[in-house]
Parts: structure tokens; sequence; C-alpha cells
């Protein structure tokens, strides 16, 4: 209780909750923009707080990671564009129902259906976490290494269009991962005599590469629609946030089905709000008596797929904070801003940092409410955002791109590092493999090398993999996931002979 | 009819990019998988620095092997002349990329020699004078935005978060 009143105070001091304002202002502003994700403006708001103490840097990054969320689904809804790929299913029904005239409707429910989700989510964070970290300092090398295979085979299969590139994309940010030293006892490995490869590829670098770059350049293929700025936004922006608030309360059912799928989904590593949203939308549109109202404006469409990936936030910190394994990337961020505050992650961070832990959720809930009190004051404001033309923001954004990286280790080197991830990120997203695989197996490698050898170290028999049971589950459910891949793609080839190239 | 046969001819030469990339990445894991035998062992552990690296390659490798098996047999062999062609017309159609990943290596090449704010402001002009409408209002903002995320970004680095950017020799 002392951890709890002492961590919620640190939130609740008036410079915390004036960060917090302004970050949940970014959060918003940064994922309307489409291009940018919440991942960026994580990324850029990170060096900003390496002055901070820890929770008050931890709570600002929390309030843009909640605004983020919600943020994307202005562009979503107002352009059909989801301003992240967490607000794709946004765009399914958001955006007719905005085309129709109203376009007001839409942006609230999104806004409530959010709040909702987020509260639902930490309110499951809150009883889930302790117990869970209280499991986890049980498990030992096996089961993590067991672990970071299931989350790497369940994005695989989950991302993209084929299971076998997003095995290739996993197992190619694997290769990655292990250059530089290698974790254990510092032997040079890969570096080519590159001085910059020495240390290996810090994942901030590759993660901006990967996302930033290989987006932004993907938003300049078309030179006919970057050098058109004209207005998209048509219709008067009403607002009725009470009777909107009730049409969310009226749809219990639907609200926390979405939201805690949107919790599981973000609980397992890798996964996160751009597939969340999917099935949350999904799974409501199954429960439906009117399925065929689905992509045709209905407020259920929105309120799905919006809670959904909004709960991820919170569902994302579960792992997180018991077992010290990200759940998105985004959440790696959080890690590693905990990581420069010299704090150690893994299960013990809520036993040796309670006040810590107990912050983070006061600052989550704190973080929605700001939210909402942002996007009801002064969405208007917001929207002029969504019409800032893609030429403007494609240079902007990159230079951004480009201090955010030197700032993060004050090297030079790290940013021909970016631009060379950059251009390969882009061969990659052309070639039409999923990049998230790619981007959370640099994260999870050298994690997974370090437990597999420490096991090996431990135990020389390879079997212990497979007779501990909780290993053994792990392993079992990714073989499952790879089954349950395999079985989908099968069953949708015959109808979708013709999948999209992006090549 | 005709956009049903250029919507195919684009998904084969897209296999074929694919077929290239799976190539590429096999020669490129087969080597790293041989470089990674010849790192030693240590006595202290059953798995040296090399272990880890020879399995994730060997198994990169395997897949490699059989999604370019299966793109081989997917592939009609009169996709293969068309090729060229096609990959001339897709860099075309990308010029503006292009120029953005040119101005990105001269820009990052030059930073340390000039310094961050004359080569952001130099990059941003040329960047943003190159996408932007030919309007007199475009250009104004342009030349704006150049020197606030130039100047400007270094001004705030530097006096309120104590990062000084690159300053140039």
């Amino acid at each position: 209780m002392d951890a709890f009143l002492l961590g919620a105070s640190e939130v609740l001091s008036f410079s915390t909750l004036i960060m917090m304002f302004f970050g949940a202002i970014a959060g918003i502003v940064a994922a309307a923009i489409p291009g940018f994700t919440v991942t960026m403006a994580i990324v850029l708001t990170l060096p900003l707080t390496f002055a901070l103490p820890p929770l008050q840097g931890v709570s600002v990054m929390l309030s843009v990671y909640v605004g983020g969320y919600t943020g994307g689904l202005i562009s979503a809804a107002l352009l059909g564009i989801p301003g992240t790929p967490s607000a794709l299913a946004t765009t399914f029904d958001a955006y007719p129902m905005a085309r129709k005239g109203e376009p007001g409707r839409a942006l609230s429910l999104g806004v409530w259906a959010s709040f909702f989700g987020t509260l639902i989510s930490t309110a499951v964070l809150i009883v889930a976490a302790p117990p869970l970290a209280v499991f986890a300092v049980k498990l030992g090398p096996w089961e993590y290494f067991s672990l970071i295979v299931f989350a790497l085979t369940i994005v695989a299969s989950l991302v993209g269009h084929s299971l076998q590139r997003g095995l290739i994309s996993a197992l190619v940010g694997l290769a990655i991962a292990t250059i530089g030293t290698d974790p254990m006892m510092g032997r040079p490995r890969f570096d080519m005599g590159i001085d910059a490869l020495r240390a290996g590829l810090p994942f901030l670098v590759v993660l901006i590469g990967i996302y930033a770059i290989s987006q932004l350049a993907s938003e300049v293929e078309d030179p006919k629609s970057i050098k058109t700025g004209e207005k998209l936004i048509k219709g008067e922006i009403k607002f009725n946030n009470l009777s909107v608030m009730r049409e969310v309360l009226m749809r219990p059912v639907n609200l926390i089905r979405s939201s805690m799928i949107g919790v599981a989904i973000g609980a397992l590593p890798g996964a996160g709000g751009s597939i969340a949203n999917l099935i949350a939308y999904d799974q409501a549109k199954r429960a439906s008596k009117t399925p065929e109202a689905f992509g045709t404006g209905t407020p259920e469409g929105v309120i799905a797929s919006e809670s959904g990936n909004s709960a991820t936030a919170g569902g994302g910190l579960i792992p997180m904070i018991s077992l010290g394994i990200p759940g998105s990337a985004v959440d790696a961020i959080l890690l590693a801003a905990l990581m420069v505050h010299g704090i150690s992650i893994g299960p013990r961070l809520i036993m040796d940092n309670p006040d810590l832990v107990y912050g983070m959720f006061v600052a989550m809930a704190v973080s929605s409410l700001m939210m909402l009190l942002v996007c009801v004051v002064s969405m208007r404001a917001f929207l002029r955002v969504a019409e800032v033309p893609k030429w403007v923001i494609v240079p902007t954004v990159l230079v951004c791109c480009i201090v955010g990286t030197f700032a993060l280790n004050n090297r030079v080197s790290d940013l021909s590092l970016l631009i060379a991830i950059g251009v390969f990120g882009y061969a990659m997203k052309a070639l039409d493999y999923p990049l998230a695989p790619l981007v959370l197996a640099v994260i999870l490698g050298p994690i997974a090398e370090t437990n597999l050898r420490r096991a090996l170290m431990t135990n020389n028999d390879w079997s212990l993999f497979v007779t501990r049971p909780v290993s053994l589950i792990f392993l079992v459910a990714a073989l499952l996931s790879i089954a349950w891949a395999i079985r989908g793609f099968l069953k949708n080839k015959p109808s979708i002979p013709q999948t999209k190239d992006h090549s | 009819m005709s956009e049903e046969r250029d919507q195919m001819l684009t998904q084969q030469a897209g296999e074929i990019a694919r077929l290239l990339s799976y190539v590429a990445l096999l020669a490129v894991s087969i080597s790293m998988f041989l470089e990674a035998r010849t790192i030693p062992t240590s006595r202290f552990e059953a798995l040296g620095a090399g272990a880890f690296p020879m399995l994730v390659h060997a198994l990169l490798s395997l897949l490699l092997i059989s999604a370019i098996i299966g793109a081989v047999r997917r592939i009609p062999t009169e996709a293969y002349p068309r090729f060229a062609s096609q990959v001339v017309m897709w860099v075309q159609a990308r010029r503006l990329v292009l120029l953005m990943f040119l101005c990105l290596i001269v820009y990052v090449t030059a930073m340390p020699m000039i310094g961050y704010p004359i080569t952001t402001l130099i990059f941003l002009l040329v960047l943003l004078l190159t996408l932007s409408p030919r309007t007199k209002a475009a250009v104004a903002l342009s030349v704006v935005l150049a020197l606030v995320f130039s100047y400007g970004l270094n001004w705030l680095f530097a006096e309120v978060f104590n990062v000084f950017l690159p300053r140039g020799r």
C-alpha cells in the first residue's frame, strides 16, 4: 500500500501531470499524422525523458502511448488512412460513418471506446501483473527461451500475407541480433572489422530505420499524390459527447469482449495493437446479429476496433512488468527507458521497485483521462494536423528521425547504420516481408541466446526443454500457432489467388 | 481483362524479385553460418558464441531453400525475360523514393564535415522544394520549415536538452 501511495504521489504531482498532458497531446498529434506511428512518437519522446526521474519519464511516455493509440483514429475516421497500423480496422466503419456526414460521431465513438478500453486493460493489469510476476520468478532459462520461440512464431504467423516470409523475417531479425559481441562471453562476431558494428546494432536504430525511414519512403512513392495538397476533410464536425458515451456503454458485451481481446493479444509478446484491432473487429462481426452492417458505418465496428487497440496498451505492460519481455515494439522502448535509468528489468522489477510499478498503473489510468480531456476539448484543433500535406511531413520527420538517432548515443556512425537499415527495411517492405517479426526478433534475439546458453550451462541436457511442463506448453503453443497459420493460409488460398503485390 | 493481365504480370515480377531476395539472403546466411563455425568455443559452456548464430542460419537457410523451390515452381518461364523491363518501370515509378534515399546518403555523409545546421538546411530545402507543389506559399513555407528544423532544432537541443548535434570540422 505504501508503495502504491508513493508511486501515485509521484505521478499525481503537478509537474508530472503537466508533462503527461503535453505527452498526451504529442501522442494524439503524432498518431494523427499518417505515416507517423505510435512507435515513432515514443522513439522521439525517449531522448527527452533522459533527464527526468524514472517514473516521471515512463509516465510521460505512457501518456504519449495512450494518446497515440487514440490519435490514429483521427486520420482513420476522417481520411480513411489509418494514422497508425493499430487503427486499420477503425477505417472499416468510422470512415464510412464520417463520409455519411457524421464525422463528429465517428470520432467521439472512437475516443470513448478508447477511454473505456484503456481503463479495462488497466484494471486487468493491476489484477494480473503481480501474481504473474510471482509465477515468473520460478521460471528458468528453459521456459524463457521457449516463450521467446512462441512469441516469434505467433507474430510471424499473425502478421503479413505469408507465414514463410514471416518466419524468414523473424530469422533475419535474429541474425541481425547476433552481429556484434556475444551476450555471454563478449566474443566479437560478424563485425567485418567495422567499428560501428563492433558493439552490435542498437535496436532503437534498427527500429527507427525499419519502421520510420521505410514508412516515410513509402509515403513518397506516388509523385502525383504528394504534389497535391488538397483538403480531404469535408462535413461539419459536431460532438455530442454524453449521448455518444451512452451509446458506447449501451454495448457492454462488445466493449468488454474487444477490450479483453486487446489485453490478451497485448500480453502476448510480439503481437500488439496492430493485430488486436483486427481480431476484435472480426469477433464483433461474428457475434453481431447484423454482420452485414459491418463495413457500412456501424458504431459496433468502431467500438470494437478502438477499444481493442487501446486495451493492448495495458495488456502489453503485463509481460513487460512481470516477465521483463516487451509485448510490442513500444513496450520495448519503455523497457529501454527504464534501463537507461539503471533499473534492472525482469521478474524482480515489481519486487525491487514496487513504487515504480504501481506508479505506472496509476499513470495508465491518468493517461487515459488526459487523452479523453484533450480529445473532448480540442478535437477541432487536432483536425488541422491531419490536413498537413505529405510533402511537409516526410522531410521534417526524416530530420526528426536523424536527430533522434544521433541523440541516442551521440554517434555519427549510427546515422549511416540508420540509412542502411532504412534502405533494407524499404526493400523488405516492397518485397512484402512483414517487418514486425524482424524488429521483435532483433529485440528478443539476445534474450533468447542468453537463456539458451544459460540453460545448457546449468544442465547439458537438451531434453529439459520438453520435459519441463511450462517450457513444453510454450513450445507446443509455438507449433500450434504455426499449424494454425498454415491451416488458415491453405483455407484462404483458393479464394485469394491474386493477393495485392507491393513490389 | 487487360487490368487482370497487368495485375498477373506485376505479381509474377514480384515473385521473381522475391526469388532473387531469397537467393541473396541464402548466400549471406550460408556465408555467416560458415563464419560462425570458425568462432572458438569456450571451455566454460557447452555452446560457444557461434552456436546460436549457426542454429539461426541453419534454420534460415532451410526456410530459404524451401522458399526458392516453391517460387521456382510457381513462376512460369515466360515471366523471366519480361523481368528486366518491369524492374526499370518499377524504379522509374519510384524516382522520388530513390531521390529521397540519395539525399539522405549525401546528408549523412556531409554532416560530420559541414555540421548539422547547414547540411540540414540544404537537405530540407532540396527535399521540400522537390516534393512541394509549385506555389509561392509552398516555397515560403519550405524556407521557414528548413530554418526551424535546422538552426531552430540545433538551438533547442543545445540549450534545452544539452545535446550537441554535429558541428562540423
